[in-house]
This record gives structure tokens, sequence and C-alpha cells, in this order.
């Protein structure tokens, strides 16, 4: 037993330490506790976290399919590229990594941070696309500072090329990135954030056909996003290809016909094939391939002269002296004239108190329906209209598909106007004055229509008769008018062939007897037309300007068929402010039918 | 009596608490290794040296009897705070805190010693103290001798050891005893100081630390980054874990600090509960082998030193497994034999070492 004296009494604080052991020992099974808690009930939760962490599905881009012409030429092919994306997730320190991206990748940074900008409301985790059509050279500097910049993802992507560069550029359309909005707004399309998808033309139209099936990828990464190894592949599925029925050589032919104008040219097969459809001035869709143009997306959009206007479905014109051909049709087929019917043009008239002239001031003569034609004689159709009255003319022109769309497969085709009483008064609250039948009769006043709308008339009367919707690939022709409504009073085929015979002689005489049309005439194809030079102004302004010594041109309309019997290939010319159309619409289809004329001679076309 | 090698002295260590440091240490380099194999620099080669060095300090501070050192702690404490002081102008920054001095090729903080001998100095200030609760004068005192050193840690800045120092001094306290109303008093001198650090004294990084423990996911990018990493590494092992080097946490660098302050997750990461409930008794036994050495100290200096010295090690073990699981903000504090670090391992070696010293001299006639 030890003595009182060299022990002294330590019975307080060891129980004091005793307590504070037991606290302890309490808090450590509460620890323990805490522990079971997270590893065994919230074990679940935490595992899945932690395989969100290091594992990440990137979306294998599918190539579009490709777009060919009707001998499997390429005109859209997919070339690989890369881009550049952010995640801001990774982002540490915004000012001082977006500085150094945009030093990094060499846009400037109030550029980059609009792009990012676009896509603010995705998920910090997705990828933002800032830079893309890049070069193996250019992401070569990236690559080797991955460290650096844990925020950028390079990837490798199939890009749209045109290899014809601006051919057919409003055949094939453009691509463009969905914003958004417009991917939210259809979720059946499953469009992944910053895929390019078909903005306009075949492009747009056949995009769920040119689309493919994207594949994925799970990778799994460090903490740094630096890939450690990648697990269940799926492939991406190469979209459709898409096979036009445009013959690239008459398409190169028809844009070099319009080459420093701005006009139209469609060319149709007999079933309303399109074969060439030409729109200038044009734009290299070239250029639409990287998501980022807005300098020249600006420029584009600006040009007064309109280069993304697809004019053979959008332009709207007067059909001038082609409307004749309606005129025709609808006089022989609600018997108000006859092939023999004459009428004498001493190159200006007396109608309803105004004086109308005719084209041609010394006057035709005495002028039966098929000399009218081949002259383009007013005089003769200001006395039909006045016979007929607006609405037979309106009707006429109804059956052959004038004032709704033609139903080719381009989006955002217009539907044109032909006036009529009803149409007026809704318009305008105003009465239907006679004169402006005449003026309606030989295709001025309010009429309104598409170069593809005067194409597929004239297909029509070439099948005498037989309705035709122009189309891009062969199956698209497969119905008739699937957005418009048919013509209630019947369409093109209500007129007898007779009728169309007897129009058809004017046409071939107007190319082959010295009419209007000559200009397009070739040796031994039997080519039938009709001119058109549509006013852009009135008369009374047009005259003042001449006066001043000013040129006036009109609009220049051609639009025909070869050969007479069988016909093959129809032909529609629009020049804007190109004169009489005998002079400059008609020598521009001539090239067209001859082109067309020596394939088929030497064996070439197919 | 300084240097006193006797063989039946040395029949008295503590050879179970020795085997459970040991054991801990070894347990601690199996997931430095995992958790740093594919990082340059051979870490767990590093910690075993240091293991080796920190036995020796162990072995060295048990041949003097405790006696001697309580009685130097006063010129101790001195040369702490001046070290303190210097280290404060002199300290290459590190890590954006002044806290490393360097000795030609070794790199000591300073902090870790002031550790060890606050432990020395409060069994010296309270081991003539013989009431049952200590006076107002006492108390003042006692904190200000407390204060100097506290003061300087927390200039540099050190929150996690400033936290530590702070366990050691209440501890100290608690042993000598508090009135009621010295309690109430110290708790408003703290709330006081508390609310007027937090606005003054503790940089922005600091405060966000804080706020974080109470909304990790508030700042998942920042300082919430650690703590929700940690987490899911802990809560993704489950019951037996994901395996030897086989934690994708670790592995792929989603943990921070994982061999250092982190240790542990990977532990809970790669062995799962099993693993957590094995380390946890085992470091309860240490802590129980080392608190229940109390009755065995000779005089009140040798209580006051078991006391203090468990509390240091207890206290770092609570904070850091409460850190790494989101229950405590994150203050740099380590987890004593497993955490990589040779201070850190140093003073827990000592520690233990002072304890074991105590026991080993229990009989007065030695």
């Amino acid at each position: 037993m030890p003595l009182d004296g060299i022990y002294e009494d330590l019975s307080l604080v060891r129980r004091r330490a005793n307590t504070v052991f037991w606290i302890i020992a309490l808090l450590i099974f509460l620890a323990l506790s805490y522990y079971w808690k997270v590893q065994i009930l919230e074990h679940r939760k935490f595992e899945e976290l932690a395989a969100a962490n290091r594992t990440r599905m990137r979306v294998l881009a599918a190539p579009r399919g490709l777009i060919k012409d009707r001998n499997g030429v390429i005109l859209a092919d997919n070339r690989a590229s890369f881009k550049v994306s952010l995640v801001r997730e990774n982002v540490k320190d915004e000012s001082a990594s977006y500085a150094a991206v945009s030093r990094l990748l060499g846009i400037d940074e109030s550029t980059l941070r609009g792009r990012i900008a676009l896509h603010k409301d995705r998920q910090l985790f997705e990828p933002i696309v800032i830079a893309d059509g890049l070069g193996p050279l250019d992401v070569a500097p990236i690559e080797s500072r991955r460290l650096e910049f844990p925020e950028l993802v390079v990837e490798s992507e199939p890009q749209r090329y045109y290899p014809k560069g601006t051919l057919a550029a409003h055949v094939l359309g453009h691509l463009q990135e969905q914003t958004p909005e417009e991917i939210r707004a259809r979720p059946d399309r499953k469009i992944r954030a910053g895929e390019m998808v078909g903005k306009t033309g075949v492009e747009r139209e056949y995009d769920d056909t040119l689309r493919g099936q994207d594949g994925s990828v799970y990778e799994i990464v460090d903490s740094l996003g630096r890939i450690q190894r990648a697990t269940g592949w799926d492939y991406p599925v190469q979209g459709n290809d898409v096979a036009l029925t445009i013959d690239w050589d008459l398409q190169a032919i028809a844009e070099a016909a319009l080459e420093g104008r701005e006009g139209v040219v469609v060319v149709l097969d007999q079933d309303g094939g399109i074969l060439a459809l030409a729109s200038y001035p044009t734009y290299d869709p070239n250029r639409f391939i990287t998501r980022f143009t807005p300098e020249e997306w600006g420029a584009l959009i600006q040009d007064p002269l309109s280069p993304l206007e697809n004019r053979a479905i959008r332009g709207l014109y007067a059909p001038g002296s082609i409307f004749k051909l309606v005129m025709s049709l609808g006089g022989l087929g609600f018997g108000y004239v006859t092939p023999s019917t004459t009428a004498y043009c001493s190159g200006a008239t007396q109608i309803y108190g105004a004086v109308r002239h005719c084209w041609f001031a010394p006057g035709h003569g005495a002028m039966d329906l098929d000399d009218a034609i081949k002259n383009s004689c007013n005089i003769y159709f200001y006395a039909l209209g006045r016979k007929m009255g607006i609405e037979n003319i309106a009707l006429a022109a109804s059956r052959l598909g004038f004032g709704r769309k033609t139903g080719i497969d381009l989006v955002g085709e217009k539907d044109g106007l032909v006036p009529d009483e009803k149409w007026k008064k809704a318009a305008f609250n105003e009465p239907w004055y006679p004169g402006e039948t005449i003026s309606v009769a030989i295709g001025q006043g309010q009429l309104q229509v598409t170069p593809i709308q005067i194409a597929a008339m004239t297909a029509m009367i070439a099948n005498r008769g037989k309705q035709v919707r122009p189309h891009l690939t062969p199956d698209g022709g497969g119905g008739i008018q699937v957005d418009g409504d048919p013509a209630p009073t019947g369409g093109a085929e209500s007129f007898k062939g007779s009728t169309y015979e007897a129009v058809i002689a004017g046409m071939w005489k107007s190319a082959n007897e010295g009419g209007t049309g000559q200009g397009a005439r070739v040796a031994d194809f039997d080519v039938c037309g009709k001119t058109g030079s549509t006013q852009t102004m009135s008369r009374e302004s047009a005259a003042r300007l001449a006066q001043a010594g000013r040129e006036v041109k009109t609009h220049s309309w051609f639009s025909g068929f070869a050969p007479r019997d069988n016909p093959r290939i129809i032909v529609t010319v629009l020049v804007e402010y190109g004169g009489g159309g005998g002079a400059t619409a008609a020598p521009v289809a001539r090239r067209i039918f001859e082109a067309f004329k020596t394939k088929v001679e030497g064996g070439t076309w197919r | 009596m300084a240097l006193m090698l006797d063989r039946r002295l040395f029949r008295e260590i503590d050879g179970v608490l020795l085997a459970l440091i040991l054991l801990q240490s070894l347990i601690g380099v199996v997931f430095i290794y995992s958790s740093s194999h594919f990082l340059p620099g051979a870490f767990y080669v590093r910690q075993l040296v240091w293991i080796g060095i920190s036995l020796l300090a162990l072995l060295l501070v048990l041949t003097v009897d405790y006696k001697y050192f309580v009685s130097l702690s006063f010129y101790l404490y001195g040369l702490v705070v001046a070290l303190l002081a210097a280290t404060l102008v002199f300290a290459r920054l590190i890590a954006g805190t002044k806290s490393w001095i360097s000795f030609g090729l070794m790199q000591l903080q300073p902090s870790e010693l002031a550790k060890i001998v606050m432990i020395l100095v409060f069994a010296r200030l309270f081991a003539e103290y013989k009431s049952a609760y200590l006076t107002t004068a006492h108390t003042l005192g006692a904190l200000a001798v407390a204060a100097v050193p506290l003061f300087l840690i927390i200039a540099q800045p050190d929150l996690g050891t400033a936290t530590t120092f702070l366990a050691i001094v209440g501890g100290a306290f608690i042993l000598a005893g508090l009135r009621k109303k010295a309690v109430i008093g110290l708790v408003l001198a703290g709330l006081v100081l508390g609310i007027g650090g937090w606005n003054i004294a503790l940089k922005d990084y600091q405060k966000k630390r804080v706020t974080t423990l109470i909304n990790p996911a508030g700042d998942p990018r920042g300082s919430g980054y650690q703590v929700i990493q940690s987490k899911i590494a802990i809560g993704s092992g489950g019951f037996a874990g994901a395996g030897f080097r086989k934690g994708t946490q670790s592995q792929l660098r989603f943990l921070p600090a994982r061999h250092t302050d982190f240790i542990f997750s990977v532990i809970g990461e790669e062995t799962g509960f099993l693993g957590v409930f094995i380390v946890i008794a085992l470091y309860f036994a240490l802590l129980a082998r080392m608190f229940l050495s109390v009755p065995k100290a000779r005089d009140r200096a040798g209580v006051y030193i078991i006391f203090t010295a468990s509390l240091l090690i207890t206290f770092q073990f609570l904070v850091n497994i409460l850190m790494v699981i989101g229950l405590f903000p994150v203050v740099g504090i380590t987890l004593p034999f497993l955490s990589y670090g040779g201070s850190s391992l140093l003073t827990s070696y000592v520690a233990c070492g002072l304890v074991m010293n105590v026991k080993m001299r229990r009989f007065a006639n030695v």
C-alpha cells in the first residue's frame, strides 16, 4: 500500500478523465452509426453517384445520307472534321478560362461568350460546341494542352460537304444548328444539341431520310476528364441516300445561262421530274456548314438580290403573255372561240372606254388562234377576255394549277394569286371592274404565279391534260397535289385533247414559224413554246421613263417543251428585267433543249 | 537522471499500445499505396521511413523522465513561441499558409511542436493545483498562456491546428475543473470572439468551408466538392468495399487529398463498412488503452499529460472521420497514424511516447 505522503489524491481528476473518455466513446459510436447509414442504408444512391462521376456518354454523330443526281453523281457528301466543345461544369474560373480558351481558339472572347450564352439553359455537364469545321492541324495545339483545359472536349464529326459548290444550291438547301426551342418543340425527332439539320431545300424536305441514327459510347473518365477506357459501343448508322431526278449537267448549263442575271430556269421531264432547277443569284451552301458564320449570314440575308430565296418556288411574278395559253385553253374549252375564230389587230383597240395597245404597234392584221399564240397578239386576247369574263378566266387558271401550290417536294412554295370577284371583295371590299379583266387576259393585273407553276402548266399542256406534280425524287411524284386542295372544278384533264392540240399548234408556230418564240428553236426537235414579257411598272410610268431616255426592261419569260409529239423535256425560263421574252429567255431555253437533244442522241441520257 | 536506461523500466513499456500504433500506421501505409501508387514520389516508402523516424523519437522520449520535460516546459514554450513568430515572418508560402519552416532538407511545422509543448506546459501549470475548481485568476492566467501561440497559429493561418490546440487547452481546463460561471463566461467570450473572428479574421475560403458543411451542394465545384466526392467514395463502398486499388473515386482522382486528409475515405470506398468498422474498432482500442492509463499516473502532472495527449489523438481522429463524411467542416486535420505526412506522424508518436513515459514510471521509488 502506497503511503499518503508519496502519492497524492488524484481521484477527482481521474473521475473527470474517465467521464470525458466515455463521452468520447459515445461520440465514436455515433460516428460509426452514421457510417452505417451512409455505407449500408444509402449505398445505392452513392454508388449511382460514383458511376455518374466516372462514366460519360458520348454521342457518335451519324453521317447524313448522300444526295446524288439521277446518274449517281454526288451533290452532297460528308467529310471528317473536328469540333471543340466546352463543358461549363469543368470551368474553374470563368473569366480566366474564357480568356484562355478564346486565345487558344483564336476567337474573341465576346464571340465565345455569345456562343456559350446561346445554350445557357442546358445542363452544366452538356458540352456546348464553340468551334467546328476544324482540320487536324487546328486541333493539334488543343490536344497537346489537354491538361490545362479540362473544360474543352475535342471530337471528330462527319461534316456536310457540297463538292460542286453553288451548283443546285436552292435544290439541295443548307444545314443549320437547331435552336434549343426548335429541339424542344419536336422531341420525337430526337435531335441532339448541336446537330446540324436541314434548314431548306432537299436537306430539309428529306431530313428524316437523310439523318442517320446516332450512336453512343460510354467512356470512363478520371476527374480531369481524361478517358481511361470506353465501353458499350453503339455504332452510328449513316442516313439513307437520296437520289434526285436532277441531272447535274443540265443543272450546270441552266446555271451558266443565268450567270450574272437574276432569274429562274426550271427543267422538267414529261412526268414532272425536275431535271434542273436554277435560281439566280445563288450562294454556296458550304458556307453554312460550320455553325458560326454570322457575318456571312447577315450579308446574304441583307443582299437586295436575296440570293437565299428560291425564286422558282417563292418568286411571284405576273405571267404576262404566257397566260395567253390559259386564255386559249379556256376560250376553246368553254366554247368562246374555235381554232378558226379570227380577230383583227390594228395595233390598238378601244375597250370599256380605254385605248389598249398591242405590243406590235403596226398591228398583226387578221389573226386566228394559233397565229395569235404565235405572235402573242394582245388584241386577240383582249377580245377573248372580254367575252369570257373574269370568272371563266379564273376557272381555266385554276384547272391548270394556278393560285395554289404545285406540291413540289420543297418547303416554302408559294400559292400565287388568281384574282376574281370574290377575291376583290374580300381583299379590298370593292367590286370587280371590267377593265381589270382585260389586264388579266394578257397576264397582267393582279395575277401572280411562280415559275414552277408555269413549268407544271407547260408539262400538263405537253401531256395533253395529264396532271403533273413537279418532284425532285422519283417517288416524290407519287401522288398529285398532296398539300393543295384538288381543284373543285376539275383539273387540266377536264379540257379535251383536241383543245390541247390546237394550243400546241400555236406554240409550235411560235418557235418554228418565225413567232415570238423562235429564239428557242432547235432544228429537228419540234420545240413548242410561248414567250412573255411582263411589265414591271405601269405603262404610263414606263412611257415617262422611256421619254427620259432611260431603258425600261420587262421581266422576260419563256416556257415550252419538246418534241411536239411524245414530249420529253419541259423548259421554263424567267429572267428578271431581261427585256422581251423572245430576245432573252427563249435563247436560254434553246441552250437547254440543245444540250438535252445532244445527250439523248449521243446515248448519254439515262 | 536525464538518461535513465534501466532494464526494469523497459519491461514497463506498454507493448499493446505500441503494437496498436504500429498496426494503424501499417494500415495507413497500405492505403497510402492504394491511393497514390499512380503518382510519382513513392509516398508509401516515404511514410515507412517516417514511421521509423517517429518510432525512434518515441523511444527517445521514453528514455527521459517526463518530469524532466515538464520542468523544461516553460523554456520549450518560449522556444516554440519564437519559432512560430519566426515562421510567420520567414517561412515560404506553402499551400497558401505560412506554416512550414525549412531545416535544411527537413521541413517542420512548428505548430506541430507547439501541440506537444502545450501538453507539457499545462501539465506544469495545473500540476500544483489541487482544488476542485480553478479560480478566476488561474483561469485567466492559463488562458493567456494558451492565447499567445494560438494567436500565432491562427495568423498563419492554420485553422486545423488551431482547433486541435483549443481541444488540448479545453481538455486541461475540464480536468482542472471549471465553475459554472467560468463555463458561461468562456462560452460568452467564445461567442463574441467567434462572431468577431467570423467577420474580421476568417478568410472567405474558410467561411465558405463552414457554410459548405451546412449545404455542400451549394458550392459543388468549390469547397463543397471535396465533401461531396468524399461522401460518394464512402457511400459507394457499401458493406465490403470496392476492393484494394479498385475504388474509382480514389483511383480516378475524384477524391481530393486522397493519401493525406481523406485517407479514411479511401478506406471506406475500398474496404466498405467492414474496413471502416475494423479501423474504428482498433482506434477505439488504442484510445481506450491511452485514456485508461490515467489511473496509472503517479502524479497530477502525469494525469494531465496522459489525458491531454490522448485527447490530442482522439480529437484529430474524431474530427477527421466526421469531416470526411460531411459532419464537420473541412479544416485540414489529418487522421493520426494513417494519413501521409511526417510532421503529423512524429507528433502523434511523441504524444503516445509521453503517455507511455508516464505509465512506465508509475512507481515513485524508481
